[in-house]
């Protein structure tokens, strides 16, 4: 009995495995105004980061929470750049920002991970992930220890944090997730997860500053944090397209005081597997979207998908005609026992006691006219 | 200097400076004036006021506070779900009915033949999951002609005597579930014989037949989290392994699926296809046939000088996975609320260079991608004609259709109605392990969160999950249990997705001072202070009283 199934499967065995099959990116900004022109740089660099090595606009969720090429203040109108080369100019003409301006708040970035939206929230701005689905999570902004500022109004708290990838996991809502933050004390935001296979990194420790990489004197601000820099340069030049084979371990193991000047943090031990596991992940498992296509065989198919359609005309008309004769059935059921047809009025639910109702009614409504003539009869 | 006697002073600091000015100026101690004693009633009031302040902060003010910042909680079944979710509240069962129409055969040897069928049937079967179960076909004569799908019968065995010569021998009928087994005169069991030739060999028939749907879903079972005893055992590790590479790049089970597709030109022409007949022509029929099972709706669309994400000639295997220019595409997954599965024709000259086992000439011309859709590499048309016919569109279609049947999870051998059947009843039971598992994840997350709110339709979507899972349970491989196990789902999702259960959870205590303290400084020292005079006046007077005694 298994003989001539694992005879049929064997094509199949070919195949490579498939550990996910989406790749979903969630990139997170959480400060306004000109003097933050870092933050969204920063995300913005790791969109086009992300995007180049593709993962599609639809998968991935842009939360910007201002509009800095579009700031009077810029001296580049139209632009934002990262670099004081201005080299690259990460606005281009094909951005696509899910969240924007005020709609960047706790709540929206908590009901993205969690799904909990309503109907009127449209496809491109949710995180349809499932249980096949590698997320890379990217936050930037100013933070403190165990807490991140979303626009000056609120914060998120690493439990809060915590909580909404538990219940991610809980409904199957992720496969792997890579949660990076660069913000001051940003080793404390991941220090509270609890939810298994989260690989973790931060850009600096409790009681550390992450600082900025440089500032480009004609935009007047400086232009992009040195952690994010330091991962952009390694992802820009070891991982140029989809078929690197870079590893989460060789981006980490480029981490050094030196060039942070914080001591990033990461954490594996959420992991299965542990750090050896963790370390052995592709950086293109979470930057790029890889999907194990299959291609089909050689063989020239036709004939049998000839016949397929064939079959599913007859199977289709077999049902329609199993159909029909349900429905003459029904038809002839219905002719036998021809139904009086009824003219609805509106009439009350039971009958029972209609007299005494009439009659407590009247009793009612006569006390209420002699209560009102004994009213003006004694007021005169 | 005289001391002060103002009244409205506090007395204690000017009899300080009383008694501190005596040295210096040396005059003679002036008798401190006292105010006049409290009038009794007086202190009674006061008492009765601080108590009123009291009774009205402790019965008005606790119990509206407790009222107003609780979080609501609506009971859920906790136990029943987490039931669910171990698979102790439901096992799944599929019982197979199988017909089997005997012919001419006298009632003695069918029910004869059925019996020992049946036997060597449990032989083979180790999986309790799944049962065939064999019985008569109702009315012989109207079998053979049409069998109707909506009974419960799963498959029908018609039964005719071959050649003697031969061994018996079975072939599935191409329209309808229908197993035809020629079977030699001599080898039908007589009435006393344990066993049978031809019993065993329909069992084994039967065996393989459904091999692929117990093969698949003893995998959702031990997937699931249902505990071990109710899991099936001796699946091998490579069945596992094909079986989940299959449900990998199958989509999730939707009602509704949306089919997108796209021409993509890498110049200016052609600009127009014929696809609206190639679909009516070459898929069509396929989708009507799923009918029962999904609907679809389908959108076209066309681009020219769309360039792929690699340029490379020869596309090696790396390079389609990126061949898909997501960023320049647009293959909004937005259209609707259904998900979409991508069709892609491209237009280029390009081709596959993945070398094959079988025929190192021949190259393929398109792929699959898991979950999302598939990918058709068309040579450009002579002449650069600007139109695509339906004729050139047909091996593209036929391509897709074969793809859409394997991304939406459809077994790979048997008949075609039985294909169908086996996926109606693996779409049940992965519905009904899910919307299970979601009960169960719910469930959890209101034990692990204390602080979270559970609104009353949470309540109500979970008591509807469990009455159309009861439902869907009941009539596992039944018609009904795909209806019911996707209203059972559909109501778990809703539950656990409620839109009121956010916010933010964890307030630290740092926060709650600061918007507690406010409130409760003016409010709670003169509370505290006034209860403190009280029982300090309480005191005064029960020891003067003890001193009087």
């Amino acid at each position: 009995m298994k003989l001539p199934l694992a005879l049929l499967l064997a094509p199949l065995l070919t195949l490579v495995a498939g550990l996910h099959t989406s790749n979903w990116a969630v990139l997170v900004g959480t400060s306004r105004f000109w003097f933050n022109y870092r933050h969204l740089a920063n995300v913005l660099s790791m969109y086009r980061t992300v995007k180049r090595l593709g993962i599609p606009d639809s998968q991935i969720i842009l939360m910007l929470p201002d509009d800095m090429a579009c700031n009077p203040r810029n001296a580049f109108p139209g632009t934002v750049y990262s670099n004081s080369d201005r080299a690259v100019d990460l606005y281009g003409d094909n951005i696509e920002v899910d969240y924007r301006g005020y709609e960047v708040t706790v709540e929206n970035f908590i009901r993205l991970l969690t799904d909990r939206v309503g109907e009127e929230m449209p496809r491109s701005k949710r995180l349809l992930t499932d249980d096949r689905s590698n997320i890379f999570v990217y936050m930037t902004g100013h933070g403190g220890n165990e807490f991140l500022k979303f626009q000056d109004a609120e914060e998120i708290g690493a439990p809060d944090l915590a909580d909404a990838f538990e219940q991610m996991w809980e409904k199957k809502r992720y496969h792997e997730i890579l949660f990076m933050i660069d913000t001051c004390q940003a080793n404390t935001m991941y220090s509270k997860l609890y939810s298994p296979n989260i690989i973790a990194t931060g850009s600096s420790e409790l009681d550390q500053s992450s600082y900025s990489h440089h500032a480009d004197n004609d935009v007047g601000v400086a232009v992009i944090d040195r952690y994010t820099y330091y991962n952009l340069e390694f992802l820009e030049s070891e991982v140029r397209d989809t078929s690197s084979k870079k590893t989460i371990g060789d981006l980490f193991d480029s981490y050094s005081y030196e060039k942070i000047h914080s001591h990033a943090g990461v954490r594996y031990d959420l992991f299965k597997g542990g750090a050896d596991a963790a370390r052995s992940r592709l950086l293109t498992d979470f930057f790029g979207n890889v999907q194990n296509v299959e291609i089909d065989g050689t063989r020239n198919t036709t004939m049998i998908d000839d016949e397929l359609i064939s079959l599913s005309k007859t199977i289709a008309r077999l049902s329609e005609l199993a159909r029909e004769e349900e429905l003459a059935a029904a038809k002839n059921n219905s002719d036998a026992k021809p139904v009086p047809r009824k003219v609805q009025v509106t009439k009350p639910l039971s009958d029972d006691n209609w007299f005494t109702k009439k009659l407590v009614g009247a009793t009612a409504l006569a006390g209420c006219v002699a209560l009102w003539g004994l009213g003006s009869y004694l007021e005169i | 200097m005289s001391a002060d006697i103002k009244n409205d002073g506090d007395p204690k600091p000017s009899s300080a400076e009383a008694t501190v000015s005596l040295p210096a100026t040396g005059i003679a101690i002036v008798e401190r004036k006292e105010p006049p004693p409290e009038k009794e009633s007086d202190t009674r009031r006061r008492s009765w006021i601080v108590l009123s302040f009291w009774l009205i902060a402790v019965f008005i003010g606790l119990p509206i506070w407790w009222n107003t910042t609780t979080i609501y909680r609506a009971n859920l079944p906790l136990t029943q779900m987490t039931d669910w979710a171990d698979g102790k509240a439901c096992e799944p069962v599929f019982p197979l009915r199988i017909a089997l129409d005997v012919g001419s055969l006298p009632e003695q040897e069918a029910q004869n033949l059925l019996r020992l069928t049946q036997h060597a049937l449990d032989d083979l079967n180790d999986f309790s999951g799944h049962h065939l179960r064999l019985q008569l076909a109702q009315a012989p004569t109207e079998a053979t002609t049409q069998v109707r799908d909506d009974s419960n019968v799963a498959l029908t065995i018609r039964l005719a005597p071959g050649d003697a010569a031969h061994t018996a021998s079975s072939s599935l009928h191409p329209h309808l579930p229908i197993l035809d087994v020629q079977y030699p005169p001599n080898s039908l069991p007589t009435a006393n014989s344990p066993s049978s030739g031809l019993a065993t060999y329909i069992a084994t028939q039967l065996g393989s037949t459904f091999a692929e749907e117990q093969n698949i879903i003893s995998y959702l079972l031990e997937t699931s989290s249902i505990t071990p005893e109710h899991r099936p055992k001796g699946i091998s590790q490579e069945v596992v392994d094909t079986v989940s590479k299959r449900m990998t790049r199958s989509l999730k089970y939707s009602q509704t699926y949306h089919l997108t597709f796209s021409l993509f030109t890498n110049g200016p022409v052609p600009s127009s296809w014929d696809i609206e007949a190639a679909i009516d022509e070459y898929m069509k029929p396929v989708l009507d046939m799923l009918k029962t099972i999904h609907d679809f709706t389908i959108d076209t669309q066309v681009q020219l000088y769309a360039s792929p994400g690699v340029q490379s000639h020869v596309l090696g295997k790396e390079d389609l996975s990126s061949f898909i220019n997501a960023a320049e595409w647009p293959l909004s997954p937005s259209i609707g609320g259904a998900p979409t599965v991508n069709f892609i024709v491209y237009i280029g000259n390009q081709t596959i260079g993945v070398p094959s086992e079988t025929d190192a000439a021949e190259t393929s011309q398109s792929w699959m991608i898991p979950q999302w859709g598939s990918v058709y590499l068309l040579a450009p048309p002579p002449a650069e004609a600007a139109h695509v016919s339906s004729e050139t569109l047909k091996q593209p279609i036929l391509t897709f259709t074969s793809h859409l049947l394997t991304l939406l999870g459809t077994p790979q051998s048997g008949s075609v109605p039985l294909r169908l059947s086996t996926l109606a009843r693996i779409r049940s039971a992965d519905l009904l392990l899910r919307a299970s598992s979601s009960l169960g994840s719910l469930a959890r997350l209101t034990l692990a969160l204390p602080s979270i709110s559970i609104p009353s339709n949470v309540a109500n979507g979970v008591v509807k999950t469990i009455h159309h899972l009861e439902l869907a349970c009941a009539s596992l491989g039944g018609a009904k249990s795909l209806e019911h196990a996707r209203i059972a789902e559909h109501e778990a999702e809703r539950a656990f997705f409620e839109k009121s259960m956010v916010g933010q959870l964890y307030f630290p205590d740092e926060h709650k001072i600061a918007v507690y303290l406010p409130l409760l400084g003016p409010i709670g020292v003169p509370l505290v202070m006034g209860l403190l005079n009280e029982i300090k006046a309480w005191k005064t007077r029960r020891s003067q009283k003890l001193k009087a005694a």
